[in-house]
């Protein structure tokens, strides 16, 4: 009965034009009305879901994004990448790729990826004659890959939540995620380069030559080096996530009001605002997904499914194809950690029994939950991804078969094709 | 301009936390603390501001639809809808700011309640912001965006 | 009645989970089917802090916490934290037993919460990428603390640099050398894999820190007084059910982390406990905690 609540409230919310974190809110308030707790419990799981410490990266990024952007930072990196693959059809969507997908090494989280990424590039796209749909689904999904890598929180995450069901060791996963991401990447550039080619973008000019490269590279390299900054902080343990990314804050004001010189006192403070602003409308959705997910904690929605779905098949392939699309369609509505912590002691078992490792359940599982991030009604990815770019979602789905293509396609290499996965760490042993 | 403010205190806090750690090998132990504060309140700020320059995002299909006449009436809702979460948001708010206003925060000396301050002030200005609107489109002008 | 409870552990056979769905069944039992209790563990219902204020605004029946995040709530919490206050498990568990845990317990009542039972945590100890035989050992290293002042105050007191970080970060943070070591009993060591990262666990058992079963005085207030006296003796059986899942818990984890390549490195515990008197002086401020200390030194 609360879950029909939730689910029509929510839905006709939506419909009707509510910005989506003001759906989730007013459909969780009626929720918990019809269940008779105190409307309370809404706004503590609000507080909750904002006030985690890795979130404290967010606004950080998004402001060192902001002021790569107004100080010249952007522009810098931009020429450079050009000068190298600007040739290319689409050469500004497929040096996105390539940059999303070092800053997700970096910062380990795809939410911080697009948000930092994005604000760069989003709208220097949109300045080059790119839609912005495209610039927006290339950003996201390229800032998915972010969740595999090394620094991935959420990898920790999975081997938590295995805990007393198998034994998954840490470093393995951090293993198994390196060929499923270049894998990722790799499918993300094809599917870049074949939008382009359809809708024909530009190609800017011819190849430059190798002199012209180097010289694009050393006038980026200070702007390149917030991202040597937070590789070698974080690896090296000088800095947690967070940390770094206050640092980068700091190195890019640094660049630009000394190096650069091309950020002035209005274009620091319009930064500024922009950040608080975005911050607000992301860390707004992130609490009140929080008390969705509450919801869906509250009345065992995933473990009912994972009940139901014993009784349907026994084929092995059929399973783990089931088990792909129910995560997908929790996924959709969750939050990243709390899919994983919620689905992994459900599905792993059922998918153990016929013959998945659990190492590949993981990485599996972490690209499921990527897809979910860039999937209405609950995607905080491509929520970021549509405020930096100034469209509606129901824009940037018209045009993102191309770029779920690449993601299902590495997802069933990955379900299918174990060596993907296990290859790697099975060579360490 | 507070909000910035915050936003520039936030980062001091970190950086001072790291210098902290390395320069005189004691981690000053209130610097995380007063970041996740400070965090909400420029939080709270921000998605106040998204509602006054309409930054949200949502599904537009449906109002691009309609006529014009029935497009006004949404809109109206919609603003409607958003200051009714705005109010329950303050409400709450002041409910929790209150209960926790005698316990103290581990690890800084206030009050844990100013955890749920932020809801208050967010709450407040997004009813506000949201009347602005109502106001605006009743008289058929146009909120001139702050931040842009 | 079905109550619900929550808990913040992933497994469901965590020795706390596994208690309260057996005090459950002792429940049913007693009422004839009347009450139950339904154990929403994994955190789903919210962290620990978030769990307690709902459990003191009515909103949740019960919620098994461990006692820090009570200790800034009602001040006698502190008492069974504070650091080789027991001389050993058996110690422990007799004075929390005893009439100091019952007052400590009762204590919480006027905040909003009726205290049903102390749930044991066993002993915490440092584990790091170097043994800590003396605390002379522990001088400079970057330990990390749960986010309260108690804590860090007494990690301060060994000479070490306290570090508060959230949990999930820990691991990271151990890996890169971020900290040097973090403090906590060896089903955590095993559980969040941190033997993985750092292989040498000496133990220092410095506190003994028991997990506590709290329920809403909103919601008790409203049940006849026999069935609040049920609900009391379901809690009480459960302790003893508990205790020995931990005890078969702490060996199974221990069994694992010698394999994954831990060192379980003996210490001098008399050298860290001559430290912890600033603690003691920080905390034990007044008469009533010093008392509360005395009887449990005293409990025999
Ligand atoms: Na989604
Ligand atoms: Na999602």
């Amino acid at each position: 009965m609360e879950l029909t609540v939730l689910g029509a409230s929510f839905t006709l919310l939506l419909l009707l034009g509510v910005p989506v974190a003001f759906s989730i809110g007013l459909a969780s308030v009626a929720t918990i009305v019809a269940a008779g707790l105190p409307v309370a419990i809404v706004f503590q799981k609000m507080v909750g879901g904002m006030q985690v410490f890795s979130f404290l990266a967010i606004p950080f990024f998004v402001f060192a994004g902001e002021l790569m952007l107004y100080g010249g930072i952007a522009e810098r990196i931009v020429r450079f990448a050009n000068s190298l693959v600007g040739h290319v059809r689409g050469g500004l969507g497929m040096s996105n790729v390539v940059g999303c997908t070092l800053f997700g090494g970096v910062a380990g989280s795809p939410l911080a990826d697009v948000s930092a990424m994005g604000s760069v590039m989003i709208p220097l796209m949109k300045k080059e004659g790119y839609h912005a749909d495209y610039a927006v689904n290339v950003t996201t999904h390229a800032a998915l890959v972010g969740a595999l890598m090394p620094t991935s929180h959420n990898l920790i995450i999975f081997a938590l939540a295995t805990t007393g069901i198998a034994s998954v060791s840490v470093f393995n996963l951090i293993l198994a995620g390196v060929i499923p991401a270049m894998l990722l990447t790799v499918a993300n550039l094809v599917a870049a380069y074949w939008v382009a080619v359809k809708r024909g973008y530009p190609t800017h000019g011819a190849f430059p030559g190798w002199g012209a490269v180097l010289l694009a590279f050393i006038a980026a390299l200070p702007g390149l080096m917030v991202v040597v900054i937070i590789l070698a902080g974080i690896l090296s343990g000088v800095f947690t996530a967070t940390e770094s990314a206050a640092t980068a804050v700091f190195w890019a004001l640094l660049i630009t009001v000394f190096v650069y010189r091309t950020l002035s006192w209005q274009n620091f403070l319009k930064a500024c605002a922009k950040a608080c602003k975005t911050t607000g409308v992301v860390l707004l959705l992130i609490g009140i997904s929080a008390a969705f997910g509450y919801f869906m904690a509250l009345y065992e929605v995933p473990q009912q499914t994972g009940e139901l779905m014993k009784q349907v098949t026994e084929q092995p392939w059929l399973i783990f194809l089931m088990v792909n699309v129910l995560l997908f369609v929790l996924g959709t509505f969750l939050d990243m950690a709390a899919t994983i912590l919620i689905c992994t002691p459900i599905f792993l078992p059922i998918c153990q029994q016929y013959g998945m490792d659990p190492t590949q359940f993981g990485i599996m599982l972490l690209i499921n939950c990527a897809l979910g991030l860039n999937t209405p009604p609950v995607g905080t990815t491509q929520f970021v991804g549509c405020a930096i770019g100034g469209i509606s979602v129901g824009e940037v789905m018209r045009s993102i078969a191309p770029f779920y293509g690449a993601l299902i396609a590495t997802m069933m290499l990955v379900t299918y094709v174990p060596a993907f996965s296990l290859w790697l760490p099975g060579l360490m042993k | 301009m507070l909000a910035i403010a915050g936003l520039l205190a936030l980062i001091l806090c970190v950086q001072y936390q790291v210098i902290g750690r390395y320069l005189f090998n004691d981690t000053p132990t209130w610097a995380e603390a007063l970041a996740l504060l400070l965090v909400s309140y420029v939080t709270a700020l921000g998605v106040a501001v998204g509602v006054r320059d309409a930054g949200h995002i949502g599904l537009e299909s449906v109002i691009g639809l309609l006529p014009e006449a029935w497009r006004l009436k949404l809109e109206l809702l919609i603003h409607a809808l958003v200051a009714l979460f705005g109010a329950l948001m303050l409400h709450s708010g002041w409910m929790w700011t209150t209960l926790k206003w005698s316990e103290r925060k581990p690890m800084l000396p206030v009050p844990a309640g100013l955890d749920y301050l932020p809801l208050v002030i967010a709450g407040a200005l997004i009813v506000l912001f949201s009347i602005e609107h109502i106001v605006a489109l009743l008289r058929g002008t146009i909120v001139e965006p702050a931040w842009n | 009645v079905e109550f619900r409870s929550s808990d913040v552990h992933n497994s469901d056979d965590y020795p706390t989970v596994a208690a309260v769905r057996h005090m459950s069944e002792l429940l049913a039992k007693a009422s004839s089917g009347k009450h139950k209790i339904k154990v929403f563990n994994k955190g789903a219902l919210g962290s620990e802090k978030e769990t307690i204020d709902q459990v003191k605004i009515g909103a949740l029946d019960l919620t098994r916490v461990n006692i820090s995040p009570m200790n800034s709530i009602c001040a006698k919490t502190q008492v069974p934290t504070m650091p080789f206050l027991f001389r050993s498990v058996e110690h422990m568990r007799k004075a929390l037993d005893g009439p100091a845990g019952e007052e400590i317990l009762k204590s919480c009542e006027d905040q909003g919460f009726i205290g049903l039972a102390f749930y044991d945590s066993g002993a915490r100890s440092i584990y790091g990428n170097k043994p800590v035989k003396t605390v002379a050992d522990a001088k400079g290293m970057k330990i990390r603390v749960q986010q309260s002042d108690l804590w860090v105050a007494l990690v301060s007191a060994m000479g070490a640099n306290a570090t508060p970080m959230p949990i999930g970060e820990v691991y990271t943070g151990l890996k890169t050398k971020l900290i040097d070591a973090a403090e906590n009993n060896i089903p955590s060591y095993d559980g969040f894999k941190h033997f993985e990262a750092v292989k040498y666990y000496s133990r220092t058992e410095h506190s003994m820190a028991p997990e506590m079963l709290l329920m809403s005085k909103t919601v008790w207030d409203k049940l006849p007084k026999a069935e609040q006296d049920m609900i009391r003796a379901a809690a009480k059986e459960s302790v003893a059910f508990q205790r020995r899942k931990w005890d078969e818990q702490e060996a199974k984890s221990l069994a694992i982390v010698k394999a994954g390549g831990a060192e379980i490195v003996e210490v001098d515990k008399a050298s860290f406990q001559g430290v912890m008197s600033p603690v003691y002086s920080k905390f034990m401020t007044t008469d009533d905690l010093k008392r509360l200390v005395k009887t449990i030194q005293d409990t025999k």
